[in-house]
C-alpha cells in the first residue's frame, strides 16, 4: 500500500507491528487519530512514553509498578506469607479480578520450555526461591497453564520449594463453572475424578 | 461401510475424477502412471485424514494447482469431504460439518491398505512396526491416541533439553519434571501395546495358518525395555546420566519393537521372499479382523497391485480369506482387468471395472 504522506506511512508501520494488528487495522487507527483533538493524541503519546520512563518492575514480585515495589507488595493488608505464582502480568490481573485472593504474587515472565531455549535460569525462579528462603512464606499457589510447559515448571518449582519447607499447591483443574459433563474432554474429566474434592452438606 | 461415489479434484495426478463404486469387487484398472494407486490413497485419506505414502499435504496437490479435495459418499447418507488449500489449513467435514480438531475424525472409518510397500514392516527398522501398531491402536482407542500425543509432546521437550545441554550433566530436578510427564502416558502405552500384542497375535496366527498351512510357525513378540514391578519413573531416572551423555532420551516406549520369528528364526534374516510376503499379508488381514472385532464395523479393504507382486498360490489364499463373506466391498488395482477377473471369479462376488 502506498500513502500520499510519509508521516502516515510511518505511523501505520509502527502500529502494524503490534500483536493482532495488520496494516489495514493500523491504517484505521491512524485515520481515527487524525480526527481526534490534538490534546487527546498528545495524552496518548505521553501515556505511551511513560510506559518506558515512569514504569518500574516491582523488585519483589516482578510485576509492573509505579514505584520500586508494586501496589500489592506494598499493601500491608495483603498476606505476604501467601504467594501466587503466575506466568505473566495478564494472568495476575485475571486472578486479581476474582476479588478472592488476599495474598501476594510472583510473576515468572515465562515458563520452562527447552524447545524455545528457555530454562529455569531464564525466568524469575531464583527470586522466588529467595523469597521463600527466610521462612516467612507459608504457601505457594501455582496458577500456571495446563500445558507441558506449565506442568514442567510446576514440578520444578515444587521440588525446589520442598527444600525450604514451603507448602505448595496448584489451582484446581476440571469442569468449568456452568459447564456440562458430556461436553468435557476425557483428560479433563479423568483429572477431575482423580482430584475430586470432599462434598459436605 | 460401503463407498458409493468418490470425487477427486487436483489430488495427485487427478484433475477431476468421479467414480461410482458398487458392492463387491471394484477393479481399478489402467496403464502404469494412470493414477490407480492414487485412487486407493484418496480412499485411505478419507478415513485417516492423511495420505498413506506422503504426510506432506502440499506435495499431494496436482502440479500448477493450489488446492485439492477428496469427497466420498457412503451408504447411510454419510459423506466425508477433505479439503486442502496451500494458503489455508486442511479441513475435514462429515455431513457438511467441519471437525474442530482433525484427530476427532480418526477412528470413524477404518481402512486396511495392502501395498507392495508393506515389506518395510519386516525389512526396515523398529519405527515402521511402531507406526503400524500405533496406527492400529489409535483407530480403535481414543485414549491411546491421546496418551501417544501427550507422550510425544513431553518427549520432544525432554529431548530438546538434553540436546541443548550438549553432553553436560543437567539439573536432575528438571529432567524429573519431564519424567513425571512421560510416566503416565508411557506406562499406559506400554500396557496397551502388551495387551494389543497378545490379542493381535491370536488373530495373526489364524490368518497365517490359513495362508501357509500348519507347517510353518510364525511368532511375533513385543519387546520393550520397561517391565513391572519397576515404576516407569525409576526406569527413566536410572538413565539420566546416560541420557545427558547421549543428548537424547535413551529409554522409553519410543524404543519398543516387535520381532517376527519363523520356526524360531528371525523372519527378516532367514525368511524367503515368499514367506515374508505371506507374513505381511497375514499381518494386514489380522489388522482387518482386529478393526472389525473392536469396532463391529467392516473396514474398507484396499489392495494395491497384489496380483503383480504376489504369486498365484498366495493371492488365491488371500482372495479366499477375503471373499469368505467377510468383506462386502474391496478395491483392487491392476494393469490388467483380466487378471483381477480370473483371480476373483471363484468368489462369486459382483465385479465392476473402473478404467482410468
Amino acid at each position: 500500500m502506498q500513502y500520499t504522506s510519509e508521516v502516515v506511512e510511518q505511523a501505520v508501520e509502527a502500529l502494524s507491528g503490534f500483536p493482532g494488528i495488520g496494516r489495514r487495522t493500523a491504517l484505521r487507527l491512524v485515520m481515527h487519530l487524525l480526527k481526534r483533538p490534538d490534546m487527546e493524541v498528545a495524552r496518548l503519546a505521553e501515556a505511551l512514553l511513560k510506559l518506558k520512563t515512569d514504569l518500574f518492575v516491582c523488585k519483589i514480585c516482578n510485576n509492573v509498578s509505579d514505584g520500586e515495589t508494586c501496589q500489592v507488595c506494598s499493601n500491608p493488608a495483603r498476606e505476604a506469607s501467601l504467594i501466587c505464582v503466575v506466568e505473566d502480568y495478564s494472568d495476575q490481573m485475571a486472578i486479581e479480578s476474582t476479588g478472592q485472593y488476599r495474598g501476594v504474587y510472583h510473576i515468572l515472565s515465562g515458563l520452562i520450555s527447552p524447545m524455545d531455549g528457555i530454562g529455569p535460569e531464564d525466568i524469575h525462579v531464583n527470586s522466588l526461591l529467595k523469597r521463600a528462603e527466610d521462612g516467612s512464606v507459608n504457601e505457594v499457589i501455582m496458577a500456571l497453564s495446563a500445558t507441558v510447559e506449565g506442568d514442567t515448571t510446576m514440578y520444578y518449582l515444587a521440588r525446589k520449594l520442598k527444600d525450604y519447607g514451603v507448602k505448595t499447591s496448584c489451582i484446581a483443574r476440571g469442569i468449568a463453572v456452568g459447564g456440562e459433563i458430556e461436553y468435557a474432554d476425557e483428560i479433563t474429566l479423568a483429572r477431575s475424578l482423580q482430584q475430586r474434592t470432599p462434598y459436605s452438606v | 461401510m460401503l463407498l458409493k461415489t468418490l470425487q477427486l479434484f487436483n489430488f495427485k495426478n487427478h484433475a477431476d475424477l468421479r467414480l461410482d463404486f458398487k458392492p463387491g469387487i471394484n477393479a481399478i484398472t489402467g496403464s502404469n502412471g494412470s493414477g490407480k494407486t492414487n485412487v486407493l490413497d484418496a480412499i485411505f485419506f478419507l478415513s485417516n485424514g492423511k495420505s498413506f505414502f506422503n504426510s506432506i499435504d502440499s506435495q499431494l496437490v496436482r502440479m500448477s494447482a493450489d488446492f485439492f479435495s477428496i469427497h466420498g459418499w457412503f451408504e447411510e447418507d454419510v459423506d466425508i469431504l477433505v479439503q486442502f488449500d496451500t494458503q489455508r489449513k486442511k479441513t475435514i467435514k462429515r455431513n457438511e460439518k467441519a471437525y474442530k480438531r482433525l484427530i476427532d475424525h480418526i477412528g470413524y472409518l477404518q481402512t486396511v491398505f495392502i501395498t507392495p510397500y508393506d515389506i518395510a514392516l519386516v525389512n526396515e527398522g523398529s519405527e515402521e512396526r511402531r507406526r503400524f501398531v500405533d496406527f492400529t491402536l489409535c483407530q480403535t482407542s481414543p485414549s491411546y491416541l491421546q496418551a501417544l500425543s501427550q507422550y510425544k509432546k513431553a518427549l520432544d521437550a525432554r529431548n530438546a533439553l538434553l540436546k541443548a545441554a550438549e553432553g553436560r550433566p543437567l539439573d536432575t530436578i528438571l529432567l524429573e519434571a519431564y519424567d513425571d510427564k512421560l510416566a503416565g502416558p508411557g506406562q499406559y502405552i506400554a500396557d496397551a501395546r502388551a495387551e494389543f500384542s497378545k490379542e493381535f497375535f491370536g488373530l495373526l496366527k489364524a490368518v497365517w495358518n490359513h495362508l501357509s498351512g500348519p507347517n510353518d510357525e510364525l511368532n511375533w513378540t513385543y519387546e520393550t525395555q520397561w517391565s513391572q514391578p519397576q515404576s516407569y519413573r525409576t526406569f527413566l531416572a536410572e538413565a539420566h546420566a546416560q541420557d545427558c551423555q547421549a543428548g537424547r532420551s535413551t529409554r522409553g516406549i519410543h524404543k519398543d519393537d516387535w520381532v517376527f520369528e519363523l520356526n524360531g528364526q528371525s523372519l527378516k534374516r532367514m525368511g524367503s521372499q515368499g514367506q515374508i510376503k505371506s507374513a505381511i499379508i497375514a499381518i494386514k488381514l489380522a489388522q482387518f479382523d482386529y478393526f472389525k472385532s473392536k469396532t463391529g464395523k467392516t473396514p474398507v479393504l484396499l489392495l494395491d497391485d497384489i496380483f503383480e507382486k504376489i504369486d498365484k498360490q498366495r493371492s488365491d489364499a488371500l482372495i479366499q480369506w477375503v471373499g469368505s463373506g467377510r468383506m462386502p466391498q474391496i478395491f483392487i488395482t491392476d494393469t490388467h482387468y483380466e487378471r483381477i477377473r480370473s483371480h476373483t471369479e471363484q468368489l462369486g462376488l459382483e465385479l465392476s471395472q473402473h478404467h482410468l
